[in-house]
């Protein structure tokens, strides 16, 4: 079953001369339960292509369909998004952020709290509940926003470089503790990452991007094994998964068909 | 030797200070006609409380009313400012530069149109307060994390939902800390222009007994205006302390003593 499909979608940026092109022609087909990491430079587009996916900004021409349905606006029972730091609302415990987009729906208040709570206790967080974000460290905020995330348990989340601002070894973590809440709920998910190899360790597949503007140049299937293991970015495969991965992110613009 | 805490260090120096205002009258060092030692400030004060009562509350009554229209319009406006990007590019340069204008220069039309009664130090007063409320909540409102909209929009907040439950948490400290100082500002235009032109209030009897030298009963006036802002600004904090709970919880203050400083525990688990 397809989860996401977008097809022939492009935006260009308003601005002089009939504005700056940031994303052409992208088409890309997401099958549902996937786990999709896209890579790419720095300001190829692939933050807003996310942005489009979940419908919080508008692209010039194409279609994405989510669960077979146009996306235009926000739809939060069908996407989630867990962004970069600093998204978690700092005036609200831990327990109040998860519950969040639930008291937006007018949720009762007692299943918001049993279903927040399972979030927490899904991200390994039981007992963090009642504190406010900065009590709690990087990597266990991100956690809370993986589980605001999941809460109305929508079949789509798209993590926006969720672990970019965290340290190596955190990163790495939260890396794996994510495939074990994956795992554990089988969503669909698109994750964007400069980290190739963070990308080749999460993935399914590896969508890579050009430089402005943003086309998908490859796709590489990650036929790694699951459950990913530490030891396997030691091994060969995992090397030259991700030697290929570079090679198209560095190829010079000019040098591309 | 151990350190003494800086609010030990805090509560010497008032009392250093009460003592050095006793002793130098006293002492002949500094004539009373300048200084007028505490006890006779004091005593003063005691034996014309009845005056000083009257006036207190007229003083009050005024300082009341202003805050309720500076605040009110301050954050009204100041929301609308910070809110809407047509007004703001519109009107914010303005209001920062009117901020600079020294506004008692009014005060003589204020009391050509509103009389010498409280009118004109109410009027007078909530325009004083009405611009540090008013442009410290246009910042807060423009200073809000983008983060925080794309977040609640992407969870699917309406409007009147990212009004509710983002814009206005999240402007709340810097909206406090304008009413801080717009407060005070008030509490500041009713007694400057009461010494200026009036017939009650506590600044009114400033200036009355300046006038006929009586400097304890001065004194007395400014201890007691004295004493009404310093109860504001502790009102204040302790507002700012309690809504801000989300800022400072679980974070220990080092120069508290050693009782206060380790009881954060973990959290408890949730109910």
């Amino acid at each position: 079953m397809t989860a996401i499909e977008v097809d022939r979608l492009s935006h260009i940026y308003a601005g002089a001369e009939g504005g700056v092109p940031a994303l052409e022609d992208i088409s890309m087909t997401v099958e549902a339960g996937k786990f999709v990491v896209i890579v790419g430079p720095s300001g190829c587009g692939k933050t807003s292509l996310l942005m489009m996916l979940a419908g919080l900004r508008h692209q010039s021409t194409g279609t994405i369909l989510c669960d077979g349905r146009p996306i235009t606006d926000p739809d939060p029972s069908r996407v989630g998004v867990v962004f970069q730091e600093a998204s978690l609302f700092p005036w609200l415990t831990a327990l109040d952020n998860t519950e969040f987009p639930l008291a937006l729906r007018g949720t009762p208040r007692d299943e918001r709290r049993r279903r927040a709570e399972d979030m927490l206790n899904l991200v390994g967080l039981q007992g963090f509940g009642a504190r406010f974000p900065h009590e709690l460290s990087g990597g266990m905020k991100q956690r809370v926003s993986i589980a605001r995330g999941l809460v109305q348990d929508p079949p789509v989340l798209l993590m926006d470089e969720p672990f970019a601002a965290l340290d190596e070894q955190t990163r790495m973590t939260m890396g794996h503790e994510l495939l074990r809440i994956w795992s554990k709920t089988r969503k669909t998910v698109v994750f964007i990452t400069h980290s190739l190899t963070e990308a080749v360790y999460l993935a399914d597949e590896v969508l890579v991007m050009s430089a402005r503007p943003g086309r998908i140049v490859d796709r590489i299937a990650i036929d790694l094994p699951r459950p990913r293991t530490y030891e396997m970015m030691a091994t060969d495969t995992f090397g030259k998964l991700r030697e290929r991965i570079w090679q198209q992110i560095r190829k010079p613009e000019g040098t591309l068909s | 030797m151990r350190r003494p805490s800086p609010s030990a260090v805090r509560w010497m120096l008032l009392a250093a200070l009460l003592l050095l205002w006793e002793l130098m009258p006293q002492t002949k060092i500094v004539p009373e006609l300048f200084l007028p030692s505490l006890s006779k400030t004091l005593t003063v004060l005691w034996k014309d409380r009845v005056e000083y009562a009257e006036n207190l509350l007229v003083t009050l009554y005024e300082v009341g009313v202003a805050m309720l229209i500076a605040c009110g319009a301050g954050i009204l406006v100041g929301a609308l400012v910070g809110g809407i990007s047509v007004l703001r590019n519109l009107m914010l340069p303005v209001f920062s530069s009117l901020y600079a204008v020294p506004i008692v220069i009014l005060y003589p039309i204020f009391t050509a149109w509103f009389g010498i009664g409280s009118e004109s130090k109410i009027a007078f007063a909530g325009i004083y307060g009405f611009f540090p409320v008013m442009l410290s909540t246009a910042a807060g409102i423009r200073t809000i994390d983008p983060q925080y909209m794309l977040a609640a929009r992407s969870m699917g907040a309406t409007l009147p939902q990212q009004i509710v439950r983002v814009i206005i948490p999240a402007s709340i400290p810097t909206v406090l800390s304008g009413l801080r100082l717009g407060g005070a500002l008030t509490i500041i235009g009713v007694v400057v222009s009461e010494m200026l032109t009036a017939s009650a209030g506590i600044g009114y009897l400033v200036t009355r007994y300046r006038t006929i030298l009586d400097s304890p009963h001065v004194f007395a006036a400014i201890l007691m205006i004295l004493l009404l802002s310093i109860l504001f600004d502790l009102l204040a904090r302790a507002v700012e302390r309690r809504t801000l709970v989300w800022q400072t919880a679980g974070r220990r203050v080092p120069s508290a003593g050693a009782a206060t400083s380790t009881t954060r525990m973990p959290a408890p688990a949730p109910v």
